[in-house]
């Protein structure tokens, strides 16, 4: 622990390391010049002298005599006790000591000279009194130096101490380093296994219905009816199949965080407009008013385009068909203010906590309450039984979930009275800075 | 905060928060400068160069009961607001008994303002305490600059939270009394609640702040010091789970 040496007396003190334990401060470090300023003008009222503080380093730290004649009087590298000028005025000089080094000099003046008693109107202390009063003031001086000494040292050990526990923590973060590649080595092992496995049941599967498809068309010759039906069964089961293990993979990479998010900024009227016209013709065909109700322009979002249209084309695709003829679905997205009412320092962030609530409505069947939370666990379904009446793996909501979570947004289930349920995305609006906005008046 | 019953003196740590240039000092210095001799103590600036810098502005102020016979210490911090002085913030809230939160009023700085909001929210859970058993008083400050956040928007949202806000110009001593007396009823209020200190000392808060805003210069009185805020709940905050510091505080009576 070398830091702790003391490194007075062995030439000059390190002036790089002045915090540490054993070096020398400089005057200025130490001293807190106001207070001296204050010491300094009582001596003036009591005597008339006029004080100069000057650090070792060279810099004047204080100068009470009125027109600074002080700091010019006496010169840099004055040492000997009484300074004579020429003019006759004299100065008194001091070495200020700090744990037996000098880091400063004091003088006072001006005291009368030999010659100077004739020559000064002013009535001026004579070189003892002078000196008396030298004495005192270095006398407070040192006190202040032995309190900011103290303070000096006990913040030097307090820093210390830190700096110990810095290099401890250091140590832990290293380890802690380690062990976080080595993870991520593991979990880069996982995701290839991932990518491999969906890419070889990708690939014969893109055969099977690449091959079927082509049956289907007849390219080698006409099917039977019965012929035609079985092989379009394989070519939609095949499609079916594909949907699943590309939902598979999305799941996979929400879930380990890996799935690329390529955040734009987008308005969510083109998201949603879009969502609602590519289910159109399913929803046309069932007899359901499938509509999207424009809001009041809300801020663009900074969000994945083609995963947010994933998140609403589902949402609306499973709206439609768990509505039944005859029913509504309706989009529709305003901007909201993010705070609970008595949520603390709602003055300071509201203007820059503002939401996007995108709210899907259907007039279906409803999810009853003790199901909301699990409808979004992959492979769930509120209707378990083998002969339920609507298809599908389970795994569009939870594959929504995820992706509003990665946005940082929320997702929540209401009951859309009398029947029916809506499912409420909100999402944060962190586009443009809040402050260069003006503020629309609240409701 | 401290209790030393034998020198009926109590020790009360307030923090001015917010973040860079919103003019944290600059209240400190102006209640320096309105605070009479015997209340005000030396404005100290700590700065530590170091490669974890300890940085904040420290004002004893003190005040005594008109009987003089109570004693109230003020310790009142600044912490510095920029980001990278992080770990200085987290050291100076520790054991802070009230804290306000001076905001820049102007538009550009809203952001600023949420976020050191949102680092005080944090450093308060971080300490063992809570935003909502310490609610800050806020100040809108630099009030006499364009482009602020208006009056009318701010009087309206002071309304929906439960924190007291001020405006103010630091730089011109307004709304610093307002705030520091609003802070400091806040707090006293609670304390009181939870310590039962003006039985203990045998002394009313309500003359101790009097007290407290005379020696400050004030010449209204401290009802309508108080009534200056915009919005907010003058009460004492009370919850289930008190603050572990103050808690802490209460047994440690004797120390000063």
């Amino acid at each position: 622990m070398s830091r702790f040496q003391s490194q007075s007396g062995e030439g000059a003190p390190d002036r790089e390391s002045g915090t540490e334990l054993g070096a020398t401060p400089l005057l200025e470090e130490v001293l807190q010049i106001g207070q001296v300023r204050e010491l300094a003008a009582s001596l003036r009222k009591l005597s008339g002298l006029s004080v100069l503080v000057r650090s070792s380093s060279g810099a004047t730290l204080l100068d009470s005599s009125d027109d600074g004649s002080l700091d010019q009087a006496v010169p840099a590298d004055a040492s000997e006790s009484i300074v004579e000028r020429p003019s006759g005025t004299s100065f008194l000089v001091t070495p200020i000591m700090y744990d037996h080094d000098v880091i400063g000099r004091i003088a006072v003046g001006p005291v009368a000279g030999d010659g100077d008693a004739a020559a000064s109107s002013a009535p001026r202390l004579g070189v003892e009194q002078a000196r008396a009063h030298l004495d005192h003031f270095r006398l407070s001086l040192d006190l202040i130096l032995h309190s900011a000494q103290r303070a000096h040292f006990a913040s030097t050990m307090h820093l210390a101490a830190i700096e110990e526990s810095y290099s401890e923590l250091l140590l832990k973060n290293t380890a802690l380093e380690a062990a976080h590649t080595r993870l991520k080595e593991i979990d880069h092992l996982k995701t290839s296994f991932l990518a491999t496995v969906s890419h070889e049941l990708r690939t014969p599967l893109t055969s099977i219905i690449g091959y079927s498809e082509m049956l289907s068309e007849g390219m080698v010759g006409p099917l039977t009816g019965e012929q035609l039906e079985y092989v379009q069964t394989i070519r939609n089961k095949g499609d079916e199949l594909l949907r699943l293990i590309l939902s598979l993979l999305d799941l996979s990479k929400l879930e380990s965080g890996t799935l690329q998010m390529r955040p734009l900024a987008i308005p969510i009227e083109a998201v949603l407009e879009d969502a609602v016209s590519t289910l159109a013709p399913a929803a046309a065909k069932k007899g359901v008013r499938l509509r999207y109700v424009s809001g009041a322009g809300a801020e663009p979002l900074r969000a994945d385009p083609d995963r947010l249209r994933q998140v609403f084309v589902n949402l609306t695709e499973n709206a439609v068909k768990f509505t039944p003829k005859g029913g509504e679905v309706t989009l529709q997205a305003r901007e909201v203010d993010a705070l609970a009412p008595a949520e603390p320092g709602v003055i300071l962030l509201a203007p820059v906590r503002r939401e996007l609530e995108v709210r899907v409505a259907d007039t279906g069947i409803g999810i009853p309450p003790h199901e909301r939370a699990r409808i979004f666990d992959p492979f769930y379904q509120v209707d378990q039984s083998s002969t339920r009446e609507h298809s599908g793996a389970g795994l569009g909501l939870a594959i929504v979930k995820r992706i509003v979570l990665a946005h940082q947004g929320r997702i929540r289930i209401e009951s859309n009275e009398p029947h029916g349920s809506v499912f409420i995305v909100t999402l944060p609006i962190v586009g443009a800075p809040a402050s260069a906005r003006p503020r629309p008046p609240d409701p | 905060m401290q209790l030393d019953f034998s020198a009926r003196e109590v020790t009360v740590k307030l923090v001015y928060y917010g973040p860079a240039l919103s003019g944290k000092t600059t209240n400190l210095v102006s209640l320096h400068e309105r605070a009479g001799d015997e209340a005000r103590g030396r404005l100290m600036t700590l700065e530590t160069k170091n490669d974890r810098t300890l940085f904040f502005d420290l004002l004893p102020l003190t005040f005594k009961s008109e009987t003089g016979d109570v004693r109230l210490r003020i310790k009142l911090f600044t912490v510095p607001g920029q980001p990278v002085h992080a770990a200085t913030r987290k050291l100076v809230l520790q054991g802070a008994d009230g804290v306000a939160l001076i905001a820049d009023s102007r538009l550009t700085e809203t952001e600023n303002n949420a976020a050191s909001f949102v680092d005080l929210r944090d450093n308060l859970k971080a300490n063992g305490n809570d935003i909502s058993r310490m609610p800050p008083v806020i100040q809108f400050n630099k009030r006499d600059l364009p482009d602020i956040r208006s009056d009318g928007e701010l009087e309206q949202m002071a309304t929906r939270g439960r924190e007291l806000v001020y405006l103010g110009v630091a730089k011109d001593g307004v709304g610093v009394l307002e705030t520091f007396i609003g802070l400091l009823q806040l707090t006293w209020l609670t304390l009181d609640k939870v310590h039962d200190l003006g039985r203990k000392l045998r002394v009313s808060g309500d003359a101790l702040l009097a007290s407290a805003a005379m020696q400050l210069g004030a010449t209204e009185s401290v009802e309508t010091i108080l009534g200056q805020r915009l919005g907010g709940q003058l009460a004492p905050v009370v919850t289930d789970a008190l603050p572990t510091s103050s808690a802490r505080g209460a047994t440690s009576g004797g120390r000063s």
